[in-house]
């Protein structure tokens, strides 16, 4: 199986000098189509950090990240359009308030086609697919402000997969909801990875949440102490 | 989609209102525009009316209005005499308050030669044009004489019979035009009262030992009647072909006086009298413009700063910068173009109350719209800078 995300002794150190925290102490991960994986750590520990420099959101200290066959850093970033990439190749949902408060769930879920330059009518209609997906269509032209937490994380999930993203971040997706609720969205979240072959990575504190999937990574202090 | 109006439209009565306090604001920006312009306006609106050729006045004097000037009424005479002078009118104006139509007015004088013609109204709104030497008027309407009313001044009645709408003094106050020799009486007679005080203090200074019988006094003072035979300028029509310089030249060179073209005129109030009240309301013009475009910028920030978050969440969905910029720049000239409609709306259906001039011109309008929507995207600079430098992390944050 092809491999959509491959890290390799990534290294992150935030500060320098006394107040050097070495976040993540070199790294080593590969995720393929399809594989819904866990990452599991005490606070502290350097999810976040991971998952903002496989975003690449931050700029690794050392090592190497590759997304979909491109190598897009290697010591330093390499001559790619990370925007870009971050549009076309990955969804985002976190814990909470991950939507923009003054656009209505579907205009939600529009934005990153609208940013991708699809087509009106084309948007809408894959909006629309999303929402039904998600189940939670008839919310459609709700504001963030008048649906339930649970229901934004689902819109927030169609949003991720607008584009049809190789790869899905989530952050403590069901932090801010109940256990019943959270169910619901890791459900939701194998279903894709199942469903529509996207690679998703998943952190999370919650040791129940993780039942189903393929592989779990536990971080400790910046490694990776165990997989399964 | 646009996310400037998605934004506003969430808070769309804020907006109104955020758009209606700076529209009062704009309204006081143009109607600061409308009195500076008022103000040159009716500063030189009566040598723009007069407009002679040539101002003859008194020596070193940049009279008639922006200085005084006074000289012998039968100099006229002699500027006639100058090669080139097709005509030369006396000229008289002096600024007074009397009791007329049932109230103390302030207005403004005007004698002229009322069979040249020079120095008389323009354009008459109702009504014909001095035709006596005596006892008629042509009366600016906000004198409130209607056509045909007499009206009592100094001590004679005069009869109203043309009315003008345009032209003021240079305080903009009205223009009462009179007849040469009767606003000379007017302006320099002393009442009846005062003649009688006058002889009795002249009489009682010659009749003294040694110095003037009463009988010899009163002969004297017979003779000493008060000379109202003066005027402030002559205002002069060339012949056809003459050269306004060379007749001034003429002029200054053989009667001793000073003697301006109407832009010269016009100049010499310009730079002088006008001057620093001008200079005073331009720089409060230009004051108020930078306090609107300051409050847009604050308002524009704060609007900023309420959305940083989805700003953050934009980024790390991957949206290019430029989305983001339109979003706070369109915002930003909305802003501002609602602003100044507002403003625009009020100043021009308020302007003709108040109690001066306040003369709105589209030229001042767009240049004002001009600098404001420049002002916006200034304004809007700030907001951008914070929202290009909030990293996209911040959208992980659980705040
Ligand atoms: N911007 C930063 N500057 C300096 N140190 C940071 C920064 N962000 C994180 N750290 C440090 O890096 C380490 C890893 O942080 P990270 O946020 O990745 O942990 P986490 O596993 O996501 O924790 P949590 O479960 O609480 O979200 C921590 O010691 C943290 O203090
Ligand atoms: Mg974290």
């Amino acid at each position: 199986m092809a491999a959509v995300l491959k890290v390799e002794n990534l290294k992150k150190t935030y500060g320098s000098g006394r107040l050097a925290v070495e976040a993540l102490k070199g790294i080593d991960l590969t995720v393929n189509a399809g594989d819904l994986v866990a990452l599991l750590g005490p606070s502290g520990s350097g999810k976040t950090t991971l998952l903002l420099c496989v975003s690449l959101i931050l700029e690794p200290t050392a090592g190497k990240i590759s997304l979909d066959g491109e190598t897009l850093f290697d010591h330093g970033w390499q001559n790619v359009d990370i925007r870009q990439v971050r549009l076309q190749k990955i969804g985002f949902i976190f814990q909470a308030r991950n939507l923009i408060p003054f656009l209505t769930a579907m205009e939600n879920v529009i934005l990153p086609l609208d940013l991708m330059g699809v087509e009106r009518a084309e948007a809408v209609r894959r909006a629309r697919e999303l929402l039904e997906y998600m189940e939670i269509s008839e919310r459609a032209d709700y504001l963030p402000a008048l649906m339930s937490g649970g229901e934004q994380q689902r819109v927030a999930i169609a949003r991720a997969l607008a584009g049809s993203p190789k790869l899905v971040l989530a952050d403590e997706p069901t932090g801010a909801l109940d256990s019943v609720r959270g169910m619901k969205v890791m459900e939701l979240l194998k279903s894709i990875a199942r469903e529509k072959q996207t690679a998703v990575i998943c952190v999370t504190h919650d040791e129940r949440m993780i039942e189903g999937f393929d592989s779990i990574f536990r971080l400790k202090d910046g490694q990776i102490m165990l997989d399964t | 989609m646009d996310l400037a109006i998605r934004d506003i439209r969430q808070h769309l009565g804020r907006f109104l209102a955020t758009v209606v306090g700076i529209g009062l604001l704009f309204a006081i920006v143009l109607s600061m525009n409308g009195i500076y312009r008022g103000f040159v306006f009716e500063g030189l609106s009566l040598i723009n009316i007069t407009d002679p050729d040539l101002w003859v006045v008194e020596r070193y004097r940049g009279g008639p209005i922006n200085e005084q000037s006074i000289l012998p009424e039968f100099f006229h005479y002699s500027v006639a005499a100058i090669p080139g002078v097709e005509k030369a009118s006396p000229f008289i104006l002096y600024p007074v308050e009397r009791y007329v139509a049932g109230k103390s007015r302030r207005f403004t004088i005007i004698g002229y030669d009322v069979f040249t013609g020079l120095g008389g109204p323009k354009k008459l709104a109702a009504g014909r044009p001095i035709t006596q030497a005596h006892y008629e008027a042509v009366a600016h309407e906000n004198l409130s004489l209607r056509l045909g009313e007499n009206f009592r001044l100094g001590l004679h009645t005069y009869t109203v019979v043309g009315l003008t709408k345009e032209g003021t003094s240079p305080d903009g106050e009205p223009l009462l035009y009179l007849s040469l020799p009767d606003a000379q009486e007017v302006i320099f007679l002393p009442d009846n009262e005062e003649v009688r005080n006058q002889r009795l203090r002249v009489y009682q200074s010659l009749v003294r030992p040694g110095f003037f019988s009463p009988q010899e006094a009163e002969k004297y003072l017979s003779r000493d009647a008060i000379d109202t035979h003066r005027i402030n300028a002559v205002l002069v029509r060339l012949a056809p072909g003459a050269q306004a310089q060379e007749v001034a030249r003429s002029i200054r060179d053989y009667l001793y006086l000073s003697v301006f073209t109407t832009p010269e005129q016009i100049d010499i109030m310009f730079k002088g009298r006008l001057n620093r009240p001008r200079m005073q309301l331009y720089l409060f013009r230009i004051l108020l413009l930078i306090v609107c475009v300051v409050i847009i910028a604050m308002v524009v920030f704060t609007l900023t700063m309420e959305k940083i978050r989805s700003i953050a969440v934009m980024k790390l969905i991957g949206s290019p910068n430029r989305v983001i910029i339109r979003l706070i720049m369109e915002q930003s000239i909305l802003l501002t173009a609602c602003s100044y409609l507002i403003g625009w709306i009020i100043i021009h259906n308020t302007h003709q109350l108040w109690p001066r001039l306040v003369l709105l011109t589209p030229g001042d309008d767009l240049t004002t719209l001009g600098l404001a929507l420049v002002g916006g995207i200034i304004a809007s600079l700030l907001g951008i800078w914070k929202a290009l430098k909030t990293p996209p992390a911040l959208a992980l944050g659980e705040q």
